[in-house]
């Protein structure tokens, strides 16, 4: 277990983080998410030692290290890969620097080396350099770089933000594989939450150097504790109203809530995804608002529909399943009444977190 | 509102917007060439004449002169001291200003670049200031009976103050370029300091490390002002190759002063290619930067 306590990181006037207390336990897979800015790779850049706290304390357990340097393997966002040495020699450079008594004898790093190369399905790369690489093989020869150290504690830094879409999903698959086959605690930062949801066990989201919230991807996405990871999890429609006995009102309109929150409230904001939003074309008095279809986007599995609302004209998202879509038959400038199904609510007291 | 144009007319716009017309380019061509005939080939052909205007005989005398011999050996001793130190100090400045974070940093820059700021002969009367019989530290130096000025350590203070910058001005752009994760990646590996500036920080750099250095050793061969006033001009003593050829000149021995300064001006045509080599060396590993 990695043991971070009251962590405050400063560089001149900007204070990257605040006071972050984090615990991790052995063999996760652990996201941390945030937007840029909030200090993410600060604290990843910590817990490797490449910078120090200005305050607070990072305990491993014994498993992890007393030897801390040599257990931590570290995956650089640009991959950091020596270019002026060949795929073999990159993979093999941390076994190759090692005291000559820790040493292990040539053939052995050779076929170690070999190993990995497979591992990371390079096996036909070993002598290339890694300007000759595309991008997704660079990332892999620096995984294989740090896994040849038998690191305890994986950290990669944005493993996947300089790759496309494609190759970006792949390795997402392969490293949660990866994770389960060689059973390391693996840190990985990112910016995107489709990434950490997918990926990570647990997912701690950090913003303006504090972590908001954590906890698994299916807590934090049902569960979001603030207007702002509910808004950094994905997209939102916003209802603006006042709670009265537990519903929010707005207009003419009422909508029950879930979740229990405070009852009462002069301004309340309720949240919801564009896929908890139902149309239908009957008017239903109390919890349905018109709205105009300004863009259907009507290719993939579910097709989103852009309307604006007839009364304050602000803008609404909804997605629907393909077989709800042909079932309406709707068209574009047609109106139509709009009910959020899931409205999660918050005062502004929880946007003071 | 589009307007249709045909290939021809494209072409034409284009060839407009990029380059000058033809008489403006001929015009500059010719200007630059005549430039360089008259400042550049024709003196370098002066100095070989004149060098060898009296034949092969005279030329091989005044370079086998002992005090000709003895200035060039300085000269050399000078330099093989000075272009070293200044080597490791230009790594150590460069490596401390794009590794570290700290206080002041600019100044420290602006330190480095001293050298190039102040003239010679005032760099030259620092040393002298501070290590001449009237200097601070004279009284000193003479009762432990050190002699710097109008010694050789004094030629290779003063020149190592002028060439300072060369190393570590060459280095801070290709280092602070580079950034320091692939260091940060070696230590993580476990590389201790030593190897991982042996094995990542040094190929990384060399061949602007190289520049740099042939930089500074033509500077350090080169350097006339400051060692002027440190050397005391002592004939076969303290006398360096540039000070050997003012004394011949002042004297009217011209061949022998342009048969020594020919010698220097072949030191400068193959440090022109060394230096062109490196920098085509050096285009190709950014290009290759992964």
């Amino acid at each position: 277990m990695i043991r971070l306590t009251d962590i405050s990181k400063r560089f001149g006037n900007y204070q990257a983080l605040k006071g972050i207390d984090l615990d991790i336990p052995s063999g996760e897979l652990v996201a941390l998410l945030g937007p840029s800015g909030s200090g993410k790779t600060s604290l990843l850049r910590i817990i490797a030692g490449l910078e120090g706290a200005d305050e607070g304390s990072i305990r491993f357990d014994a498993d992890e290290g007393n030897e801390l340097e040599k257990n931590v393997g570290f995956v650089f966002q640009h991959y950091a890969l020596f270019k002026h040495m060949t795929v073999f020699e990159n993979v093999a450079y941390g076994l190759k620097v090692k005291k000559r008594k820790d040493r292990l004898p040539k053939k052995v790093i050779r076929e170690k080396v070999l190993e990995l190369l497979k591992l990371v399905r390079l096996e036909g790369f070993a002598d290339r350099y890694p300007s000759q690489l595309s991008g997704g093989q660079r990332q892999r020869v620096a995984l294989a770089r740090t896994l040849a150290v038998e690191p305890k504690i994986l950290l990669l830094d944005e493993p996947f933000g300089a790759l496309d879409a494609k190759v970006r999903k792949e390795l997402r698959r392969w490293l949660r594989r990866l994770h389960d086959e060689v059973a390391v605690t693996t840190i990985f930062v990112t910016h995107d939450q489709e990434e950490a949801l997918d990926v990570a066990d647990r997912i701690v989201i950090l913003n303006d150097g504090k972590i908001i919230q954590e906890g698994s991807p299916d807590e934090v996405y049902h569960h979001p504790n603030s207007p702002f990871v509910y808004n950094f999890l994905g997209d939102v429609n916003l209802f603006k109203g006042r709670l009265e006995k537990g519903k929010l009102h707005q207009g003419v309109c009422e909508w029950e809530i879930n979740g229990d929150i405070v009852s009462q409230s002069e301004t309340a904001v309720g949240f919801v995804r564009p896929h908890d939003i139902s149309i239908s074309r009957d008017h239903a008095l109390k919890d349905s608002v018109p709205a105009w279809i300004t863009y259907i986007q009507a290719f993939g599995k579910s097709v989103r529909i852009e309307l604006k609302r007839q009364d304050s004209e602000e803008y609404l998202e909804a997605e629907l399943s393909r077989e709800q879509f042909t079932e309406l038959r709707l068209q574009i400038k047609e109106l139509v009444f709009v009910k959020p199904n899931q409205l999660h609510v918050f005062t502004p007291d929880d946007y003071v977190i | 509102m589009a307007i249709e144009l045909s290939p021809e007319q494209t072409a034409d716009v284009r060839k407009h917007a990029t380059t000058e017309p033809a008489v403006v380019r001929i015009a500059l061509i010719i200007m630059v060439t005549v430039f360089l005939i008259l400042f550049l080939l024709f003196p370098l052909i002066i100095i070989f004449t004149q060098a060898f205007s009296k034949g092969w005989q005279v030329y091989l005398a005044a370079i086998s002169d002992p005090d000709a011999l003895s200035a060039i050996k300085l000269t050399l001793i000078v330099a093989a001291i000075a272009v070293p130190l200044n080597a490791v100090f230009g790594i150590a400045a460069a490596w401390c200003i794009t590794k570290f974070r700290f206080k002041g940093k600019s100044i420290f820059i602006t330190l480095i670049d001293l050298p190039f700021a102040v003239s010679p002969v005032i760099a030259g009367l620092v040393f002298v200031l501070l290590f001449g019989g009237q200097g601070v530290f004279g009284e000193w130096l003479f009762e432990n009976d050190i002699k710097i000025i109008f010694a050789v350590p004094g030629i290779i203070l003063a020149t190592m103050f002028i060439t300072f910058p060369f190393v570590a001005r060459e280095l801070i752009p290709i280092m602070q370029a580079q950034g320091s994760s692939e260091e940060e990646a070696s230590m993580l590996l476990g590389a201790s300091g030593w190897k991982t500036f042996i094995h990542v920080t040094l190929p990384n750099i060399k061949w602007g490390l190289l520049y740099g250095i042939i930089l500074c050793n033509a500077r350090a061969i080169g350097e006339f002002g400051a060692v002027s006033v440190v050397s005391g001009h002592i004939r076969g003593l303290t006398n360096t190759m540039p000070l050997h050829i003012e004394i011949l000149y002042n004297e009217y021995q011209f061949t022998a002063s342009f048969a020594v300064a020919s010698l220097m001006s072949v030191a400068a045509i193959f440090t022109l290619v060394l230096k062109n080599f490196f920098e085509w060396k050096m285009d190709k590993g950014m290009g290759e930067k992964a």
